[in-house]
């Protein structure tokens, strides 16, 4: 009786999974979760605007040529990190690692404006309780902030990677990953810059 | 040796299209400085604002993340969320509309 049943695999293997590697998978189902995280409080922040006529006395106080030069600051770093792989692919080690070298400076550029930002709103008197529209700002950008310092962190150990001369194949795909992260990060600044600086 | 001629013609194509899409990026992120400076209507400027920061996520997201090269799947990861709190925001509006605008349901 037993050699005559047939065995039925518990789950259907099909061609369009296995095409796409677990670990660019991991990282994508990881961003698709960052969207709720970060659609969330964009949302909520826009329809508290719209139930309470719009906030625009207290965005009047935010520095909007800083957001703008950080957002050039970011996107030209998403410029460098794909670079850093397109580097990688042609397996150019000098070339890879001056572009994640310059995307990690971006990041720390970045930071250092967003710090002198907060120092400046903090020395006029705006802290995260002085209000509903100070809360969101400081709560989404923090946020955002957090997520750099761990892009950063990703590029400084690629860069590690990339001078300990380890096999290509590792690097590329890992550099791939990272830059999803990172380009994902600057996805979200292009749109909170326009709805905490500019509207 | 052809293999890394045609590599190298490759990468140069690629890094020319990465430099484009960054002039374009920068160009966008002019272009909605330049309407928020001048006094253009508010719901006008908004929307083009708006239109603009969707110009260039969309130019990230095809170009940089390579979703344009990418699996149906990885397009469904990203739809999926993105369409959850897109009907999240538009399921409380009319919530809004009627405690706020119309002063009912208080």
């Amino acid at each position: 009786m037993g050699a005559g049943v047939e065995r039925i695999p518990v789950v259907a293997e099909t061609d369009h999974l296995r095409e796409i590697p677990p670990g660019k998978m991991a990282i994508w189902v990881f961003l698709a979760s960052e969207i709720l995280v970060f659609g969330g409080l964009i949302t909520a922040f826009v329809l508290y605007q719209f139930a309470h006529g719009g906030f625009s006395a207290d965005a009047a106080h935010v520095k909007w040529r800083f957001g703008a030069f950080n957002t050039l600051v970011l996107v030209t770093s998403s410029m460098t990190m794909i670079r850093a792989l397109a580097s990688a692919r042609a397996n150019d080690r000098a070339r890879t690692q001056m572009f994640l070298l310059l995307t990690v400076l971006l990041g720390c550029a970045f930071l250092g404006v967003k710090t002198f930002e907060y120092s400046s709103e903090m020395r006029e008197g705006f802290y995260p309780s002085s209000g509903m529209f100070w809360s969101f700002y400081f709560g989404m950008t923090g946020l955002h902030a957090l997520h750099m310092m761990a892009g950063i962190a990703i590029n400084l150990m690629l860069l590690i990677a990339v001078t300990r001369e380890l096999p290509w194949e590792f690097l590329r795909r890992r550099i791939e990953y990272g830059g999803l992260y990172w380009h994902f990060v600057d996805v979200v600044w292009i749109f909170l810059f326009p709805l905490l600086y500019l509207t | 040796m052809s293999e890394t001629t045609t590599g190298a013609i490759d990468t140069r194509a690629e890094s020319s299209l990465y430099m484009m899409i960054w002039a374009w990026l920068v160009f966008l992120l002019i272009a909605g400085l330049v309407i928020f400076v001048l006094p253009i209507p508010r719901t006008a400027a908004v929307i083009a604002i708006f239109s603009f920061a969707a110009i260039k996520a969309a130019l990230v997201l095809r170009n940089y993340m390579h979703l344009k090269h990418e699996h149906l799947l990885i397009y469904l990861m990203v739809l999926v969320p993105a369409l959850l709190f897109l009907g999240m925001a538009l399921t409380l509006i009319p919530d809004i509309v009627y405690r706020h605008h119309f002063g009912l349901g208080q």
